[in-house]
């Protein structure tokens, strides 16, 4: 599904790479977490992958194709909800926003905004402004914005990372239940050890220049459940792992 | 609730009524020429503006004031956009911008004067180029100030380079726009009156110029009066407009009123209740410079 192979981006000439020699491969309907320690360069990754900048090498294939700017089966959840959504527009305008872009019809449109903002449980503050909602209401709207584009992969950069913990729980199930839903590849980013563990079927370690230290299977049931999940001996040991992985001096040559 | 806006309303008459009563009892004991009582210019005032010179002086006067406010805002929102978007193009044109806009227009009084005649055209021209300079470097500010993340969002869902431009930077400068709209009317007001004051054939600066030189003193504090109410008129026009076109903005910063018990009740669509703006700041200090904005730091953008 999603490709990534010897990816590297160093943005002065000579300098610093921020990003060298990325490997991985996202398979259909995965769903992957990516973790690592703040500025090891989660966020170029992100933007490369997007095809907000391009890398200054490898190469990135989504569906067989390759990546040169953002890809039309793919759609972005930034960390920062109260700042990628348009305060001018209401509820339903940012969700519809893109689709008009997309040369879906008035109908179409209205529909699939219905569609996604009920998916996330906001079916009836479509004409709300997002600044009259809660954090955690915002990145439903976020989400229902990036449901509504349907694509096939869905990347997001530490969603949940500005929302308390209650609303995260929350937050988190619903994107488990939408991603089985829709069908759809996830690839999540988090600084966050039990969530990536709790989220996702894979954990990738990312050290610093980005690049996958560690890619750890995460064994746990199918089913996650917020209580249960996490009370397993497994979970504890996964953790473990991941944290172990994070803290593990860098042998790789990258 | 509406008994408190009352209040509101009848507290800030207090001090212009009393100003009022203080100058009229003042004016009559005092007897002064160049000071007339309130009657006397009250009824200059009802003579020659209630109408008979409306058609001939008020409306040239607000005609030539609208349209070179209407260029100057035409061209400063779009000169702005471009140089807002294009950085090369901004920081090579900063010098000749800085240096026209640190001219004072009055003085191309007698250049526009030159090139365009007595007629209406030089005034349009000097409104619009005193006006043109708030609302160009404002918008410019706006327009370098719009959020990284919007943009990344916009071009992550390929959204076309053009509805970028049009539906998602022009909204988020929109409030920097309107303050920096806000300062150029006060402007363009300002040189309707000194446009006229040079080479005119009417208007309200001219009569109120010529009635000074005839000495006819009630008719000069007559037109005075008028020009006081025709820049309170269009301020209040103007934070209408805004309100309406910029509720958003007002809800979203918490500003303008907006955590307060109108717009508690109704949420669905804020109004905001009228207070002042930050662009209110901008109008006192109308030096034409950019206005202050809240958190957006220009030239941020990542990568």
């Amino acid at each position: 599904m999603l490709v990534v192979s010897d990816l590297s981006k160093t943005y002065a000439p000579g300098g610093e790479p921020a990003m060298a020699g990325l490997d991985f491969t996202v398979g259909e309907r995965e769903f992957v977490c990516i973790v690592g320690s703040s500025g090891c360069g989660k966020t170029t990754m992100l933007r490369c992958l997007s095809g907000l900048i391009p890398p200054t090498e490898g190469s990135i294939e989504l569906e067989g194709r390759a990546v040169q700017g953002p890809p039309e089966d793919m759609a972005y959840v930034f960390q920062d909800y109260s700042r990628s959504l348009l305060p001018w527009q209401t509820v339903a305008g940012n969700v519809s926003f893109p689709l008009k872009y997309k040369g879906l019809s008035k109908a179409e449109a209205a529909a699939a905004t219905e569609e996604a903002l009920a998916a996330v449980g906001l079916a009836d503050r479509g004409r709300s402004y997002p600044w009259q909602l809660s954090g955690g209401m915002q990145q439903r709207v976020a989400i229902a914005r990036a449901l509504a584009y349907k694509p096939r992969i869905l990347l997001m950069d530490e969603p949940f990372a500005s929302v308390d913990a209650q609303t995260r729980a929350e937050l988190e199930d619903l994107l488990l239940d939408i991603w089985r839903r829709f069908e759809i590849t996830v690839l999540f980013v988090t600084h966050d050890i039990d969530e990536a563990v709790y989220l996702s079927q894979r954990v990738l370690v990312l050290h610093k220049p980005a690049h996958v230290f560690e890619a750890i299977d995460v064994d746990l049931p199918a089913e996650r459940d917020q209580m249960d999940t996490k009370k397993l001996p497994r979970f504890g040991e996964l953790r473990s792992r991941v944290l172990a992985s994070l803290r593990a001096p860098d042998t790789t040559s990258a | 609730m509406i008994r408190a806006r009352l209040g509101d309303w009848a507290l800030a008459l207090v001090v212009p009524l009393l100003l009022l009563v203080g100058y009229d009892l003042w004016a009559r004991g005092a007897g002064d020429f160049f000071f007339p009582p309130l009657s006397v210019i009250g009824g200059n005032f009802a003579d020659d503006w209630l109408f008979e010179r409306v058609p001939t002086d008020l409306l040239p006067s607000l005609a030539r004031m609208l349209a070179g406010y209407a260029i100057a805002v035409a061209i400063g929102v779009v000169a702005g956009m471009v140089l807002g978007s294009l950085r090369t193009l901004a920081i090579a044109l900063d010098p000749v911008l800085q240096f026209l806009r640190a001219l004072p227009p009055p003085t191309l009084i007698p250049v526009s004067l030159l090139v365009f005649g007595a007629g209406d055209s030089a005034k349009i021209f000097l409104i619009a180029l005193g006006a043109l300079w708030p609302v160009l470097l404002n918008t410019v500010d706006g327009v370098r100030g719009v959020d990284p993340t919007v943009l990344d969002m916009a071009r992550s869902y390929r959204i076309p380079a053009r509805a970028r431009l049009l539906r998602v930077v022009l909204p988020a400068a929109l409030p920097r726009i309107f303050a920096g709209a806000r300062t150029a009317l006060a402007i363009a007001i300002i040189l309707m009156v000194v446009s006229e004051l040079v080479g005119a054939s009417n208007g309200v600066g001219h009569t109120v110029q010529l009635a000074q030189r005839g000495f006819n003193i009630p008719e000069m504090w007559a037109g005075t009066v008028l020009l006081g109410l025709v820049g309170f008129a269009f301020n209040a026009l103007f934070v209408a407009v805004e309100r309406r076109a910029l509720g958003w903005h007002h809800g979203s910063t918490g500003r303008g009123g907006a955590p307060t018990r109108r717009t508690r009740l109704r949420r669905e669509r804020p109004r905001p209740v009228l207070t002042p703006t930050r662009t209110a700041v901008a109008v006192e200090s109308a030096a034409a410079g950019p206005a202050p904005t809240e958190g957006s730091v220009p030239d941020a953008r990542r990568q």
